[in-house]
């Protein structure tokens, strides 16, 4: 146990993902205690999540609990077995450095810290929960809440991955013999030729260079695409997390032809609309 | 307790910016006095001696609770942002910064005995209060500012620290007050711990209350 928190505690100080470790492309954390750490950091949320129902005095507050602290740990891990095949190919698509296993312990790094700040925030969560009545509040709150801590996960990824690609031996650069090369741009030159999509502005190479964002940046925002829209509606094929009281437990919400975006603006409208 | 007050505002003795061990015993103690003097002057309002104690027992925990439902998040922000190291110091300063609004409240006491000797008028009191209140966590502000200012010269992420804790902690704060309440007492109710329906959120009343008008 102990050393499970001191791995969590290095994680999250950035000392498993060293700038160096990733220019190597080494990551050097077994993937099962990271599954092992995610689970039991997204279980103690769940359940100041599922708090709700226990003191709303809703039926079956057991299996409810249960319900939601297994959920919060699940909707993280699904979607990143769901997501994890289209982000390796993407990265790899732009050279990372790391292999696939490299890859997978990199995002799972990433969830860790997301789910840890979560984690943080159950007293949070848990006070706010014995003193609303409201359900649109509780969800918004949680909303929030999850929002925060993937902006940390992202925070956290972004760091990585400028280190994984935008690192200056990146075997793209070493590739090119500076000696055959006109002096000053054969960097620029290479990395249009090799990496760019059709789409150049191949006239003033200097002035590409410097719209195109560097790999880690497009990388990145692939990345947040498939696995935010992913997650999102992952979230809500999983609900409910909170738990409305008045509604009878059931493990899953039936109803198929909704999605989350849509609700959330329903959401919104009932809690500001009284 | 005078010269422990004084240590505390100019930061100087235990309490010093990066002193090596942080006096959590003290500040503690300093928030349970303060807190518990101006609590009782707050609750002295109708006189009525129930009263007095539960407000007395109330705003140190508001002072204390608050801060403890923070501080979990605080820490993660702190090691996520890479300042894990300067965390005793980050602690420090929001300690001091809760110390120093019970001192600063301790000061505001005669205060708010005057203005409940010179007027009968409850929503008054309560308004005085509340702005007695604003300005002793602006005091705390200024603890804040002073062990922070140090760390944020030292890596200016800190800033980013700083203005979690301060957004996260007012969020709670104003529900853990709203729970709490009433601290003064009305004349017109009973004395109770907790007002019937306490357990509510003070965000959604506000926005129904915004929205009635």
């Amino acid at each position: 146990m102990r050393s499970l928190f001191n791995s969590l505690d290095d994680l999250l100080r950035g000392r498993l993902t060293t700038r160096e470790e990733l220019a190597a492309g080494r990551v050097q954390v077994p993937v099962g205690t990271l599954v092992f750490l995610g689970m039991l950091l997204g279980g103690a949320y769940g359940i100041c999540m599922g708090l709700f129902s226990v003191f709303r005095g809703a039926e079956d507050v057991f299996w409810r609990v249960l319900a939601t602290t297994l959920k919060v740990p699940l909707l993280f891990v699904l979607t990143l077995a769901v997501t994890y095949p289209s982000l390796y190919v993407v990265s790899a698509m732009f050279d990372s450095k790391l292999r696939h296993r490299e890859t997978l312990r990199l995002l799972l790094c990433a969830m860790a810290v997301n789910l840890a700040l979560l984690a943080s925030f159950g007293p949070v969560t848990a006070f706010f929960t014995a003193s609303t009545e409201s359900y649109p509040f509780m969800m918004i709150l949680n909303i929030i809440f999850f929002a925060v801590g993937g902006f940390a996960g992202l925070a956290f990824l972004d760091r990585a991955l400028k280190s994984v690609f935008d690192d200056p031996d990146n075997r793209r650069f070493q590739a090119v013999d500076p000696r055959r090369a006109p002096a000053g741009d054969y960097e620029d030159e290479e990395y249009e030729d090799e990496v760019d999509s059709p789409f150049q502005h191949r006239d003033i190479p200097g002035r590409a260079r410097a719209q195109k964002p560097p790999p880690s940046r497009r990388v990145f925002r692939f990345w947040i695409l498939i696995y935010g829209v992913v997650g999102a509606q992952m979230g809500w094929v999983l609900r409910p997390f909170v738990g409305a009281p008045a509604l009878p437990f059931e493990w899953f919400r039936n109803e198929r032809d909704s999605n989350f975006f849509s609700a959330l603006g329903k959401t919104l409208e009932t809690l500001f609309g009284g | 307790m005078l010269a422990e007050v004084d240590g505390l505002l100019r930061a100087e003795g235990p309490y010093a910016v990066g002193a090596p061990r942080v006096p959590v015993a003290r500040f503690l103690a300093l928030l349970c006095v303060g807190g518990l003097v101006y609590g009782a002057a707050m609750g002295s309002f109708s006189l009525r001696p129930l009263q007095v104690i539960y407000s007395a027992t109330k705003v140190p925990l508001l002072l204390s609770l608050s801060a403890v439902v923070c501080l979990p998040s605080f820490f993660v922000v702190n090691t996520l942002l890479g300042l894990r190291d300067d965390f005793p110091s980050a602690l420090r300063a929001v300690l001091a910064a809760q110390a120093t609004v019970a001192a600063s409240l301790l000061a505001l006491m005669p205060l708010i005995l005057f203005l409940y000797v010179s007027s009968d008028d409850y929503r008054f009191a309560v308004q005085a209060n509340g702005l007695l209140f604003l300005l002793a966590t602006l005091g705390g502000q200024r603890g804040l500012d002073r062990h922070y200012r140090p760390l944020v010269q030292k890596d200016p992420r800190h800033r980013i620290a700083r203005r979690a804790w301060i957004l996260l902690y007012v969020f709670v704060a104003i529900q853990l007050a709203w729970v709490l309440r009433p601290f003064v007492g009305s004349p017109g109710l009973d004395v109770n711990f907790f007002r019937e329906g306490a357990w509510s959120n003070a965000y959604v009343v506000l926005f129904r209350d915004l929205l009635s008008f």
